[in-house]
């Protein structure tokens, strides 16, 4: 082995990695009693199957600062309970588009399928994260984590993820941009009653001072929240209306 | 939380398979540090006698209520520590490990300082998941003494008199007139050259004959509930509906022989081209007589077309139905992927058949690839000795079928030694074809919930290490409804399918899993999408809230990451539990 000099300025990533135990814990194990070798920067938690990883784990996980997230679960037709993976798949595909919305580099979050005999693919997986995540530097501090976070637990997000994984009578894309936009939706939602819970009543200009967004898409999401009364006016300031939660 | 946490962390040097790389004294004095540790040992092998008598007597000693041990994986030793923590009374769920073996130092064997504080970490993971773990029961159930066998070919016949000869009440049903499956239809069988009659026909007369078995011929499974050690069947036959309530199901339903859509090597055009098993017919009543030339082709539909994405795509939306539909039509177009591993012996034996009757027919056997395993390649050399020949031909471009002017068959090829098209003339074209999935597995599969796998066979729980059990508590699977066998193999299949019931009946109740789903019923709002995603039927919406059946569900968890108010969590590895994990690593000092 090269012996390297590290630097005291390497940046030495933190790597969440949830494994099923069925296979790619195993996989993992495997990668272990087979004696290959990778870098020690990953941290394995062990799950029943990855059908059962809820989306809000994988974001709760990069907010608290991990730099990189790997979901390993059994290859297509290999689960344990039948199609825990396929549902992962889906719902990754929407962990993806919420990460990606963020900023977060599509290198730090991965869904990859690892058998038990797959240990060298495991070590591989892990090089190549660790290299990759090395030259991305730190996870960059996620202002729209917590308004993910939020809207993925909401009920109306949930409830149209979870029905994409049975039958619907739509055409798929269709389905598909529904719930794109439905996520989109919650995600700025959310952001601003973030906001006037953090700081208490604001005008559709601080809003969208605060949260990025354009006056016009804080004010059709302002009605939106009025009408299900999460929100309501609360007097004006400088002659604009003040908006707080109820 | 009801009583304080009082975890108690041994780490183990493993020899030195961890202690030679990680620095364990330095990391139990760690852990002594961490909160709600009430006591941390490092031993030398955790797992040995004294191991184990260290940790309960700490458990007594310093009255710990959870247990860490930090050394290898979970997946060979949890259950070892699990009951060691039983027999000094913690419950066997308030038990963590740390894998800090295959997971640290066997893979950071040259970074001790990086494997240390990776060690930590993983102790301090496993610290805080432990402090919030909860005591679990795993739900016992009753199992009822009688078995249900689907299907009385060879491997179904087999397991119910296995079954019937330990005691055990036995319904064997079979949906044609008469039993004997498959094997009926065979003339002789490889390699012993005995008449099938001689094995089915004693076997046949002992299941007759047998008071522990209700044979219901015509009958099929009409429906069934119910989960392991109680299954509620109705069968359906000529005498209408029957209700019979078993512990265990055996599924034994058999394969089909691949028919080639007609015009495949002009099958159903030409009547002097046949399958194997119809040859086996003729040879049977002695109908071949003394022909100049058979040619024999190999490998008809199998082995050809893969297993398309689409197909698997497909697999989470539709049900198994949809996709042994979709499976059974591309397989039609492109033929079946997988080998079947019979026709090979198949061939060999009806050409020995023939050349033994008819020395001077030229037999010869077209091959792309040819198997022979086992004790089987002195049957190979057997056929050799008598003269069949073997030709190999270039595997992508088929064997072509056409009439002479004179009304005779003729198949064309291309050799693949010499790369020459040679042409043989021939009486008859024996085609060796593939089994095949019987259509009737679909609504079978559907009703136990057993999964389809991509080749449209029945999946086995673990193709190695399970390979009679089925993903189905309780339910079994033996002979060629898993895939191709030959009579022996269905046999052997037959035989441990019954052996693996009759455990479970013998034993008159099961442990089932403890890691199951509990519904939060003040969150719970009915909407039934859990009882849809759920593959094994364990929600179910009753009084507008969903009810888990602890009994059917496995603990995948599927439901919990997509209930939409977040009202389920699992057992053992809940949100909050896995949630604990990474914030320990991320964020310890919060």
């Amino acid at each position: 082995m090269v012996k390297e000099k590290k630097t005291k300025q390497k940046f030495e990533p933190t790597i969440v990695a949830f494994c099923c135990n069925w296979c790619s814990y195993a996989g993992a194990d495997l990668a272990g009693t087979s004696r290959f070798e990778y870098p020690p920067n990953i941290r394995i938690i062990r799950v029943m199957c990855t059908g059962r990883i809820d989306p809000t784990l994988v974001f709760e996980t990069l907010r608290m600062g991990a730099d990189g997230v790997l979901i390993a679960g059994c290859h297509p037709g290999d689960c344990h309970y039948q199609k825990g993976n396929f549902m992962m798949e889906k719902r990754f595909s929407y962990i993806k588009k919420a990460a990606d919305d963020m900023g977060v580099e599509p290198e730090r979050v991965r869904l990859e399928w690892v058998s038990a005999s797959e240990g060298g693919k495991f070590t591989a997986l892990v090089r190549e994260m660790t290299e990759q995540i090395e030259q991305l530097g730190p996870n960059p501090m996620i202002q729209k984590a917590s308004a993910t976070i939020d809207a993925f637990k909401s009920q109306r997000l949930r409830w149209v993820m979870g029905r994409s994984q049975i039958k619907v009578d739509i055409e798929e894309v269709k389905y598909r941009q529904t719930v794109d936009s439905i996520m989109h939706d919650e995600i700025e939602r959310h952001a601003i009653t973030r906001a006037l819970k953090e700081k208490g009543p604001l005008t559709v200009q601080e809003l969208a001072e605060i949260s990025g967004l354009q006056p016009s898409r804080i004010v059709r999401h302002i009605l939106a929240l009025r009408k299900n009364g999460v929100v309501n006016e609360a007097g004006e300031k400088d002659r604009q209306l003040l908006y707080q939660l109820i | 939380m009801k009583e304080e946490p009082r975890v108690g962390v041994f780490i183990c040097h493993c020899g030195i398979n961890i202690g030679g790389v990680v620095n364990v004294p330095e990391v139990t004095e760690y852990a002594k540090s961490l909160q709600n540790v009430k006591h941390a040992e490092n031993n030398l092998y955790t797992c040995s006698e004294a191991g184990l008598a260290a940790i309960k007597e700490a458990i007594k000693k310093h009255k710990l209520n959870r247990v860490v041990v930090a050394s290898c994986t979970p997946r060979t030793h949890e259950p070892l520590f699990r009951s060691a923590c039983e027999e000094a009374g913690v419950n066997r769920y308030l038990f963590e490990m740390a894998n800090i073996r295959e997971h640290c130092s066997w893979v950071h064997a040259h970074e001790p300082k990086e494997a240390t504080k990776k060690a930590k970490d993983i102790v301090r993971m496993a610290v805080a998941k432990a402090a919030l773990l909860e005591p679990q029961t795993e739900p016992e159930v009753d199992v009822k003494d009688a078995s249900l066998v689907i299907g009385a070919g060879i491997a179904g016949m087999t397991a119910a008199l296995s079954m019937a000869n330990q005691g055990f009440k036995v319904h064997l049903i079979e949906k044609e007139k008469e039993l004997g499956g498959l094997t009926q239809r065979l003339y002789k069988l490889y390699p012993t050259l005995a008449d099938s009659s001689e094995i089915l026909e004693p076997l046949i007369k002992s299941v007759e004959a047998n008071r522990n078995i209700e044979l219901m011929t015509s009958t099929t499974l009409k429906d069934v509930t119910g989960y392991i050690g109680n299954f509620d069947a109705v069968l359906t036959g000529p005498e209408g509906d029957k209700k019979v309530n078993v512990g265990t199901i055996i599924v034994a339903s058999g394969s089909s022989n691949y028919t080639p859509p007609q015009g495949l090597y002009q099958y159903g055009i030409y009547d002097h081209v046949i399958t194997q098993i119809e040859l086996d017919e003729m040879l049977s009543k002695g109908k071949i007589g003394h022909p100049k030339r058979i040619v024999m082709i190999q490998c008809v539909g199998a082995r050809k077309g893969e297993i398309r994405p689409s197909d698997l795509e497909a697999f989470p939306k539709s049900d198994t139905a949809d996709l042994l539909r979709k499976i059974l039509k591309a397989r039609k177009e492109e033929g079946w992927p997988y080998l079947s591993k019979i026709c090979c012996m198949d061939a060999k034996k009806n050409a020995i058949l023939v050349k033994e009757k008819s020395p001077k027919t030229d037999v010869v056997i077209l091959f792309g690839d040819l198997r022979v395993y086992k004790e089987y390649e002195d049957f190979y050399r057997k056929a050799r000795d008598l003269e069949v020949r073997f030709i190999r031909h270039i595997e992508e471009v088929s064997p072509e079928i056409t009439k002479t002017s004179e009304g005779e068959l003729q198949v064309a090829t291309f050799d693949a030694m010499s790369g020459l098209e040679v042409k043989f003339p021939a009486d008859w074209v024996v085609l060796s074809t593939p089994l095949i999935p019987n259509k009737d597995e679909v609504m079978l599969a559907r009703m136990l919930k057993i999964p389809i796998g991509t080749d449209g066979f029945l999946m086995e729980a673990h193709l190695k290490l399970r390979p009679v059990d089925t993903n189905v508590d309780g339910v079994f699977i033996a002979g060629t409804v898993s895939g191709p066998k030959d009579v022996s193999e269905s046999i052997i299949s037959g035989e441990a399918a019954a052996a693996r019931a009759s455990i479970l009946m013998g034993n008159k109740k099961v442990r089932t899993e403890a890691i199951t789903a509990v519904v939060d019923e003040e969150l719970c709002i009915g909407c039934g999408l859990c009882e849809e995603i759920c593959p094994y039927g364990a929600p179910k919406v009753e009084e507008g809230k969903s009810k888990i059946l602890e009994i059917l569900c496995r603990g995948c968890g599927s439901c919990s990451a997509e209930c939409p108010r977040q009202a389920i969590t699992m057992r053992h590895f809940g949100d909050h539990q896995l949630l604990a994990q990474v914030k320990a690593l991320l964020t310890p000092q919060a």
